[in-house]
C-alpha cells in the first residue's frame, strides 16, 4: 500500500471574516498517495487555487491541518515552512514562473543553489531536466525569448529540480495552446512516472483532465466527487 | 545567485535606473565641489591670514594683547630675531612696535592701529610693499612717512603727501602728537584691517613711545613649513622665556573656528545632499518592488527565504547608489584639481567678500578624509533607502502576491 503524501484534515479557508466572510474552501478531507498524478477541477470560484495554496504551505488555512510526508505544514513557522518549501514541494504557476533576468539554465538551477548543490551536481541536475523537458538547445535563452509552452516547460524543469516530494502546478495550461498543453501534461505524466513524483494540478480544461488518473471535483469550495479514471492517450 | 539576480534587475528598467544614478552623481559632485568650494574661501581666508597679517608665530610680553599698551615690550630683540633668523625652520622673522591711537585730518579723526616696521622686514613678513597701490613703500628716507590703508584715505579725505597728525600715549603715558605725511596708500584683500593698520617707520615710533632700541612690542615669526609650527613654538618658548609665545590659531581663534565648523559644515551639506537622494532612491525602488510583486511572490513561495530576499532588495539599492557614488566622486575630484589649479574668479562678489578677508580668487580643495566621509555617507544613505522598499517586499504574501494583478 502506498504511503499517503498529502493528507488535508478538515480544512476550511474563510476570506475576510471580520468584514465580508467568503468561505472559500470548506472543510476539505483530502488524501493522496505517493506516486498520483491528480487533476482538481472545478469552476472558476470554487476553491482550487486556495486549496493548493494550503497544500502548498502558501496560506493558512482558517481551520483544520495540512500533513505533507508526516509534517504537519500547518504548524510550522514561517523559516521553518519556507525550508519546507524548498526542499519538498515544487510550485509550477499559472504565469510569472520564471525570473526574468536568469537563463532557462538559471532558472531551473536557483532553488539547488538556495539548496547549497555544488555546481558540478546543479549544472548535471539542470541539464538532465531541460533536457526531460526537450529544451537542450535553450539553456542560455531568457524567459523573454521563449514561448508560453517553453517557459511553462522550464517551470516544470525547476519544480522537480530539487528532488520534491509532490509538484503543485496551479493551472499550468491556462495560458497555453491546445498542443503546448498536451505537450506539457506528457512531459509532467513522463515525469511522474519515471521520478515517482507526486503530482496535484489545478485545471478546468477538459484536454487536461483527460490526461490525470484521478480527479477531484470541487464545487463551492467542497469536494463533489474524487474518481479515478484511465488516462487519455491523446 | 542573489549578487548576479541584483544586478540585473537593476538593468530591467535602463532609463529609470540610469536616471537614479544620474541624480546620485549629480548629488555627489555637487556636495563634493560645493564642499571644496568652501574649504577653498576659508583656506585662502587662513593663508591670508597668516601670511598676510598675523605669520605662524608670535610673541609679545604676557600683558600686551590684553592691555594694548606699549609699555608692555621684549626686550633684547636684536638678539632673539639672530637667533631667530639662523634657524633653517625659519622663513622670516621681524619686530614691530605698536601703539593705539587717534589720527586726524583736517576733517576727521579716527581709531588705529599704529605698526612701527622695519619696511624691508616687513615686505619678507608680511607682503605689504605689495599692497601699496598709490605712492612708495617707505622710498622717500624721511622718517615721518606714513603708509595708511585706501579705506581709511577716503574716510579721512586725505591723498599722497597729505599731512595728519598721530595722537597716542607713550610708555610714560604722556600724550603725543607727531605729525605724518602720506608716503603711500595700500589695499589688502581685508579692507576691514586697511581702515585699521597704519604703518610708519620703527625706529621712529620707538623713539616717539621712548621705547629704547632693541624693545618692541611684538615679533613675528613665519615659518618655511607648518608641520614644524609645534616644534618652533616650543623652541621660541625657550628662547624667550619671559614672552607669551602664540600661534595663528591662539591669536586668532575664530580661524580655528573655522576649521571647526567645517568639518560641522561637511557633514550637514552632505546630509542634506544625502537625504534629498534618499526620497529619489525609495521612490524608484517602491516602483521596480511594485511592479515585480507576483515576481516576488512567486520566489517566496519556491523557497527564497525573507533574509535572501531582503538582501536582494538592498543588493539593488546598493548597486544604484554605488555605481553614482564613485562616479560622482570622480567628477568631484577632477573638477576640484582643474579650478584648484586655476581657480574661480569671484571678483564680481569680492567687493563684499574682502571685508570679511576673502581673497576673490577661490582655489577649491578638499582632503582625503572628506571625501572618505562622503563615501561612507553615500553607502549608509543607500542603506537607509533600501530598508523600506525591503520592508515593504518582506510584507508580501506569496499567494497574495501571485494573484496580483
Amino acid at each position: 500500500m502506498a504511503k499517503t503524501i498529502i493528507d488535508a484534515h478538515n480544512v476550511s479557508k474563510t476570506y475576510n471574516p471580520d468584514k465580508v466572510p467568503v468561505k472559500a474552501v470548506k472543510e476539505v478531507h483530502l488524501h493522496i498517495e505517493e506516486g498520483e498524478f491528480v487533476a482538481l477541477v472545478g469552476p472558476s470560484g470554487s476553491g482550487k487555487s486556495t486549496l493548493l495554496n494550503m497544500i502548498g504551505g502558501l496560506d493558512d488555512p482558517t481551520s483544520g491541518s495540512v500533513i505533507i510526508d508526516d509534517v504537519e505544514i500547518t504548524e510550522l513557522s514561517e523559516n521553518k515552512l519556507i525550508d519546507f518549501r524548498l526542499h519538498n514541494i515544487g510550485f509550477v504557476f499559472q504565469s510569472f514562473n520564471l525570473i526574468p533576468v536568469l537563463t532557462a539554465k538559471e532558472n531551473v538551477g536557483f532553488v539547488l543553489q538556495l539548496q547549497k548543490f555544488d555546481k558540478e551536481k546543479r549544472e548535471k541536475r539542470v541539464m538532465e531536466l531541460l533536457k526531460e523537458v526537450g529544451l537542450e538547445d535553450k539553456v542560455n535563452t531568457k524567459p523573454g525569448e521563449l514561448s508560453g509552452g517553453q517557459q511553462q516547460r522550464v517551470a516544470v524543469a525547476r519544480a522537480l529540480a530539487s528532488k520534491p516530494k509532490i509538484v503543485l502546478a496551479d493551472e499550468p495550461t491556462a495560458n497555453l495552446d491546445s498542443k503546448a498543453a498536451a505537450n506539457l501534461m506528457d512531459i509532467m505524466s513522463k515525469l511522474n512516472e519515471e521520478e515517482k513524483i507526486t503530482f496535484l494540478f489545478s485545471t478546468h480544461d477538459q484536454r487536461v483532465i483527460k490526461k490525470a488518473r484521478r480527479v477531484i471535483t470541487l464545487v463551492d469550495g467542497k469536494i463533489d466527487s474524487d474518481e479515478e479514471q484511465t488516462p487519455s492517450e491523446e | 545567485m542573489l549578487v548576479q539576480i541584483a544586478w540585473r534587475n537593476i538593468w530591467r528598467n535602463k532609463m529609470r535606473s540610469f536616471v537614479v544614478i544620474g541624480s546620485v552623481t549629480l548629488g555627489i559632485w555637487a556636495g563634493i565641489f560645493i564642499l571644496a568650494f568652501s574649504w577653498g574661501l576659508y583656506q585662502s581666508n587662513i593663508r591670508d591670514s597668516v601670511y598676510k597679517q598675523l605669520s605662524h608665530i608670535q610673541i609679545h610680553h604676557p600683558k600686551f594683547r590684553v592691555e594694548k599698551d606699549s609699555k608692555f615690550f621684549i626686550s633684547n630683540t636684536d638678539k632673539i630675531l639672530d637667533s631667530l633668523h639662523s634657524d633653517k625652520r625659519i622663513l622670516a622673522a621681524s619686530s614691530r612696535v605698536i601703539s593705539t591711537g587717534m589720527i586726524s585730518s583736517p576733517t576727521t579723526a579716527s581709531g588705529v592701529k599704529i605698526l612701527g616696521v622695519d619696511p624691508p622686514s616687513e615686505a619678507k613678513q608680511t607682503g605689504l610693499n605689495e599692497n601699496v597701490i598709490d605712492g612708495s613703500y617707505f622710498d622717500s628716507g624721511k622718517d615721518n612717512e606714513i603708509l595708511i590703508g585706501q579705506k581709511l584715505a577716503k574716510k579721512l579725505k586725505v591723498k599722497l603727501r597729505s599731512k595728519v597728525i598721530v595722537t597716542f600715549v607713550n610708555i610714560d603715558s604722556e600724550m603725543i602728537s607727531a605729525a605724518f605725511r602720506v608716503g603711500g596708500i595700500y589695499r589688502s584683500k581685508n579692507t576691514s584691517l586697511d581702515e585699521e593698520n597704519v604703518y610708519v617707520l620703527k625706529d621712529h615710533l620707538r623713539e616717539l613711545l621712548n621705547l629704547k632700541p632693541a624693545e618692541s612690542n611684538e615679533i613675528a615669526i613665519l615659518l618655511k613649513n607648518e608641520e614644524d609650527l609645534k616644534a618652533v613654538k616650543n623652541y621660541v618658548a625657550g628662547l624667550v622665556p619671559t614672552g607669551k609665545v602664540e600661534d595663528w590659531k591662539e591669536l586668532s581663534p575664530e580661524l580655528g573656528l573655522v576649521i571647526e565648523s567645517f568639518n560641522l559644515y561637511t557633514y550637514l551639506i552632505s546630509g542634506i545632499i544625502l537625504l534629498a537622494l534618499i526620497f529619489g532612491i525609495i521612490n524608484t525602488m517602491l516602483m521596480s518592488i511594485l511592479e515585480r510583486v507576483r515576481e516576488l511572490g512567486m520566489i517566496m513561495a519556491i523557497g527564497l527565504n525573507k533574509r535572501k530576499l531582503f538582501s536582494m532588495i538592498l543588493l539593488e539599492t546598493l548597486f544604484l547608489t554605488l555605481i553614482g557614488c564613485p562616479i560622482g566622486l570622480l567628477m568631484g575630484w577632477l573638477s576640484i584639481e582643474y579650478f584648484g589649479e586655476y581657480g574661480i574668479n569671484i571678483s564680481r562678489f569680492s567687493e563684499g567678500l574682502s571685508s570679511y578677508g576673502f581673497s576673490s580668487v577661490i582655489y577649491p580643495a578638499l582632503d582625503n578624509q572628506k571625501y572618505a566621509i562622503v563615501a561612507i555617507m553615500c553607502v549608509i544613505t543607500s542603506l537607509l533607502a533600501a530598508i523600506y522598499p525591503a520592508y515593504r517586499a518582506l510584507q508580501l504574501n506569496p499567494a497574495e502576491a501571485i494573484r496580483k494583478i
